[in-house]
């Protein structure tokens, strides 16, 4: 583990430094705000619409703290996943295409210790801007609904997160695996896809990572669900997608 | 006790599919030199680079540095070495203060130690005045940042692959400087295909050819053992007599035409001196120019390697 920790250092300063600042925590803090705004709005725009129809009448029920939260859930499941997707995809292949491997690897820096710095470099991003997003969120809930769940949030959060740092192994072993950035994300769009329709498939998403993402929205509803098999699963396949990612980066060749 | 060799190679082997790049390599590197490792594109020299720095394996055979393993004593081998690359990736958010502080960082060094190793070098590659980050770096500022950074350990070892080709001359000649100027302080092992750049720096030389040593030398032992010293002979008019009269001599090999001067290649280049005037005077030809040309280092690499690099 040689130079871990100055690569690992490298890794945080290239972030502040770089446009991964602001990809994923600038899109989670966005929809941490809009979110709970669009959930109030919604009822006046549906109604909006609906008045500018002659002879249409819907009736909206007015929006809650849980609209809010279940809105933001829906955007950290949908466009928060395909952007981590998509800036994962690149994190060791880009490094390897970019020449600087061959400059840092022939330094006392092990290859596992270059997968690991990418894996904890990530992971320490996502879970703090995550960790701020939903601070701002129950904030701005809190100032346009009152009281809230909030406990019922945070646990759906949790599990989010949970299944987020997953899907950053799951990415940086497909960096690994796949020359292209194109490819990995490919690949990796195609794992977000095969887990959210397992996530409605209970017998299976109860022992996989899919079962974070139907657990989170029933916590939200109220609804205390058995998440431990799929947590441990989760956990337990991360830690095969890391060694694997480390296995594989140490057979190539540069 | 002799010492031991800073770069050693037995039947060192690399198979891609059924393409050897390198077969059965033999090579022994001594300790503070300046050597040159020279070989046609595609001969195995970055192959046998990235064998040494443990970017790749070999397929058989045994590499070793200053003693070490090079497949099994990896981060033991890398704290030895400084390497650049023939294309050095960098990170161009980076300046290239930042990045010398975080190659430094990687070897362990900090504080006031890697200060004021990253100022001495920078200022060595002349680079201390430059603030834009590396992403705005020319060819040749990148170039001599990487050698900065291949010496921020105080490497007993610098592994330099192409290290001055695709530059324009200046650069070339700034980055041939600094290698100079580190002779006798590490021992330099660098690739390239530039025979002016190894005859200029290198005092040892080995070339490489489709995957084989084929010779290793000192520069001016190669340069004595296969390029021929030859005499060149311009005459006003036709030199054709004067070649007919040589044809016959026995120090002379072998003679070339070239408009109006005549190359002899002899086997015995004193007797030749002695011979070729008297030639002169028999075919009673004007003497334009009467010239002993030194063999280079291009005559033993074409003699060594010709037409054989071609497919």
């Amino acid at each position: 583990m040689s130079g871990f920790h100055a690569f690992l250092h490298k890794e945080f300063l290239e972030i502040t430094r770089t446009w991964r600042i602001w990809v994923v925590p600038g899109m989670i803090l966005f929809f941490a705000v809009a979110s709970p705004i669009l959930a109030l709005a919604t009822p006046a725009l549906v109604a909006s619409i609906a008045g500018s129809q002659p002879g249409i009448m819907i009736k909206v029920p007015e929006a809650t703290a849980v609209d809010a939260y279940q809105q933001y859930l829906k955007n950290l499941n949908q466009l928060i996943l395909i952007a981590i997707i998509i800036s994962s995809a690149g994190c060791i292949s880009g490094e390897v295409r970019g020449g600087t491997t061959t400059l840092v690897l022939t330094k006392p820096l092990s290859r596992t210790g270059f997968v690991l710095a990418k894996i904890v470099s990530q992971q320490v991003l996502l879970t703090a801007s995550t960790i701020v997003g939903a601070g701002l969120c129950v904030l701005v809930t809190a100032l346009l609904f009152g009281r809230s769940p909030v406990p019922y949030f945070l646990g759906a959060v949790f599990l989010w997160l949970l299944y987020a740092l997953w899907m950053i192994v799951v990415m940086t072993l497909l960096s690994v695996l796949f020359v292209s950035q194109g490819g990995a994300s490919g690949v990796g769009f195609g794992v977000y896809l095969l887990i959210a329709l397992l996530s409605a498939w209970s017998p299976v998403a109860k022992f996989s990572p899919a079962g974070l993402i139907s657990g989170a929205s029933r916590i939200l509803s109220g609804i205390r669900p058995d998440i431990l098999p799929a947590a441990a699963v989760t956990i337990l396949l991360a830690l095969v997608f890391a060694a694997l990612a480390v296995q594989r980066f140490r057979c190539k060749e540069l | 006790m002799s010492e031991t060799p800073a770069i050693e190679i037995q039947s060192l082997t690399k198979l891609f599919g059924s393409n050897a790049a390198l077969d059965g390599v033999d090579l022994s590197v001594p300790q503070g030199s300046v050597f040159g490792f020279l070989g046609p594109n595609g001969a195995g020299k970055t192959t046998t680079l990235r064998i040494l720095t443990g970017l790749a394996r070999p397929t058989s055979g045994r590499a070793s540095i200053l003693g070490q393993d090079v497949v099994h004593a990896t981060n033991e081998v890398r704290s030895l070495i400084g390497f650049l690359p023939d294309a050095p990736g960098f990170y161009g958010w980076m300046s290239g203060r930042e990045f010398l502080r975080f190659a430094g960082s990687l070897f362990g060094l900090q504080g006031a130690a890697l200060e004021e190793r990253v100022t001495v070098l920078l200022d060595m590659a002349g680079l201390a005045d430059v603030r834009t980050r590396i992403g705005g770096y020319s060819r040749g500022m990148k170039q001599r940042l990487g050698i900065a950074q291949a010496l921020i350990n105080a490497p007993r070892l610098l592994l330099l692959d192409e290290p001055t080709s695709a530059l324009d001359p200046i650069g070339r000649k700034e980055v041939l400087d600094m290698i100079l100027s580190l002779s006798g302080r590490t021992t330099v092992f660098f690739s390239t295909h530039i025979l002016a750049d190894v005859e200029r720096v290198c005092d040892s030389v080995a070339i490489l050819n489709r995957g084989k040593v084929v010779m290793q030398d000192s520069v001016k032992g190669i340069k004595s053992r296969r390029g021929s010293r030859h005499v060149v002979v311009e005459v006003e008019g036709d030199p054709g007599r004067l070649e007919a009269m040589l044809r016959g001599e026995q120090c002379v090999d072998r003679l070339e035409r070239t408009g109006d001067g005549l190359h002899v290649f002899a086997s015995d280049l004193a007797a030749a001196q002695s011979v070729i005037p008297k030639a002169i005077v028999a075919a009673g030809t004007p003497l334009r120019r009467f010239e002993v040309l030194e063999s280079s280092l291009e005559d033993a690499f074409v003699d060594l390697i010709g037409a054989d690099t071609r497919p």
